[in-house]
């Protein structure tokens, strides 16, 4: 973009200055479209979680009168949020524990280490991680191993589907730390088991990043696997909660629908615009490189 | 790699050195046994499952392939799976298309550009439970904010019953989708645009290539690699699609949203025939499979012609 080839691009269009502006406008106006249409939607749920149900109908666009806060302690005691929320952090955090430990050792062994069939077992990873799993024999494999309506269950459930990829992102990390760090670790006595551990674990916290927020949001977000395997209503976890009242109560009382959406979902949407950069790498980070 | 100690204790070297050759299986052996066991045991142990009459309760029965000729001779099959490839080419292109466009239009408007990828990305952290219940309202036929939006813009001859009709549902799941997932296509666009250097354009601008020529031949080819990305993932996100239909329309109305994830998961937990589920699960890991080769095949046998 020089100025002369501007000035020459300017000419041939028999000075149309203001074409550069233009454009500039046409992109704007289009950006801020599709960022309504996304962003609207989400708001306007949050302002319905404040309106009396009579309001939802009569009232669509506009604000609520008074923010009816009894939506929320409605839908607090009713669907028994606060519980929901908790299964949901323990499956959560427990699932990025697990992924996060099993796929490193993995991944720095696949990084670092030569050994027979690596590959073989690299490709297997490849070709199965995409794989639909057939949910009759899966479920009946948790029934077996009892491991159905538990949070054990859940958790290994969940991190059995992120652990593939978990693995190359961590592969990937490892490959970047030189070769010396671990050699001058191991000279200074440390067993290659606690060289990984103190020293290259400590500088890995980008990758744990990555995985932990991948592993996460796929977890709190979970629905089919809390679906398949929890029973009770102690154990559900927030996706399955929601889903559960909105069959009971939903047709009925939707303000108490919206504020639970909004439990659900806000303290996620604040966490994310608050940590954007590392939620956006994150979550594609198994669509691009690096 | 192993380490040369002094020979001095031949069958402790000897020990120590077949240890060190088996240590990295010790590495690996944690993530691969809760990998073996709940996902790669499944794949295979579902294959005699598929060849059983069983409810889950009583004694299984052995019918050999019976399940999946019933498959292949049942309508429902057909319906289902026609479905599935409506729903994949709506979402694929629906996604493909805005996502490029958007992100073209991104990478040139410098200013705000956090702004936009923060808020066009945030509904994937957002739970297919969330965004299927808050729409299954915005599509209510009498207070929906889409239907009083098109009335406010007086285009009532698109007010309709957006989950309702059968003519329409699919088409409304389909743009649910394409709304959780296009600012994700969008952030890996971009970031297959802002790869392509510079000089490519101005080599081509010194040649005389217009915007559009410079977008078929310096954009699309260079985006080549992230387009086989994002078609790959909106395509086997549309083949084992569960979440949407489940939650807004329960595959209904008559059947116009039932697809194969959840004709699986009705066949199995409403109905217990077991074996037939199983079977249906392998059509679907069949067809999947063939998708995703075709459709890599057809997207990289393009780079010899090029």
């Amino acid at each position: 973009m020089s100025a002369a080839q501007f000035s020459r691009q300017a000419a041939k269009r028999q000075g149309v200055y203001w074409r550069p502006l233009l454009v500039k406008v046409f992109n704007h106006s289009i950006l801020i479209l599709f960022t309504v249409i996304i962003v609207y939607p989400v708001l306007w749920m949050i302002l319905a979680s404040f309106k009396t149900p009579g309001e939802l109908i009569s009232n669509i666009w506009g604000l609520p009168a008074s923010p009816a806060y009894q939506n929320y302690a409605d839908a607090w005691e009713k669907a028994r949020l606060g519980r929901a929320l908790l299964n949901s952090g323990i499956v959560s955090i427990g699932a990025v524990l697990l992924v996060v430990c099993l796929s490193s050792i993995a991944g720095y062994a696949f990084a670092k280490f030569s050994f027979r069939f690596s590959t073989v077992i690299l490709l297997v990873f490849v070709f199965t991680m995409q794989a639909p799993v057939p949910i009759i024999p899966f479920y009946v494999l948790f029934v077996r191993l009892k491991l159905t309506d538990s949070y054990l269950g859940l958790i290994l459930a969940i991190a059995s589907g992120t652990i593939p990829l978990s693995i190359f992102i961590f592969q990937a990390f490892f490959r970047s730390i030189p070769n010396e760090l671990r050699e001058a670790a191991k000279i200074d006595g440390c067993s290659e088991f606690s060289a990984f551990l103190r020293v290259v674990m400590p500088i890995s916290g980008p990758a744990v990043a990555t995985v932990s927020i991948l592993t996460f949001v796929g977890a709190w977000n979970e629905y089919f696997m809390p679906l398949l395997l929890i029973r009770s209503d102690e154990l559900r976890p927030l996706t399955l909660t929601i889903q559960v009242f909105f069959l009971q109560f939903g047709r009925a009382e939707w303000n108490v629908i919206f504020a639970t959406l909004s439990i659900a979902s806000i303290p996620m949407i604040v966490i994310y615009v608050l940590l954007q950069r590392w939620f956006i790498r994150g979550l594609t980070s198994g669509s691009i490189k690096g | 790699m192993p380490a040369t100690a002094k020979p001095k204790n031949a069958p402790l070297k000897e020990w120590l050195r077949r240890a060190s050759k088996l240590s990295p299986y010790l590495w690996i052996l944690p993530a691969l046994t809760v990998y073996g066991i709940f996902k790669l045991y499944p794949l295979v142990s579902g294959l005699q499952m598929s060849l059983l009459r069983w409810d889950g309760i009583e004694e299984p029965r052995y019918i050999g392939l019976r399940n999946f000729q019933r498959i292949l001779s049942d309508e429902m099959t057909a319906t289902v799976l026609m479905n599935n490839v409506h729903y994949a080419v709506g979402t694929v292109v629906g996604k493909i298309v805005l996502s490029l466009f958007l992100a073209i239009l991104l990478h040139q408007a410098l200013r705000g550009r956090t702004f936009y990828r923060t808020s066009l990305f945030m509904p994937v952290v957002m739970s297919f439970v969330v965004v299927g219940v808050l729409w299954s309202w915005l599509f209510n036929p009498q207070f929906g904010l889409i239907n009083s939006l098109l009335r406010g813009l007086g285009l009532d001859f698109l007010v309709q019953d957006w989950l309702g009709d059968a003519a329409v549902a699919l088409n409304s799941l389909i743009l649910v989708d394409i709304w959780k997932w296009y600012g994700f296509h969008m952030v890996i666009f971009l970031a297959g645009l802002q790869s392509i250097p510079d000089e490519l354009y101005e080599a081509a601008r010194i040649d005389g290539a217009s915007v559009w020529q410079q977008f078929l031949h310096v954009t699309l080819p260079m985006l080549h690699p992230v387009m086989i990305v994002n078609v790959t993932i909106s395509v086997m996100g549309a083949f084992n699609v569960f979440d949407i239909p489940f939650i807004m329309t329960a595959g209904g109305p008559a059947n116009a949203t039932n697809v194969m994830a959840l004709h699986i998961y009705i066949r199995g937990f409403k109905f217990y025939r077991f074996g037939f589920s199983a079977a249906l699960s392998y059509v679907l890991l069949v067809i999947v499979t063939l998708v995703a080769a075709i459709q890599l095949k057809l997207m990289t046998s393009g780079d010899n012609t090029d």
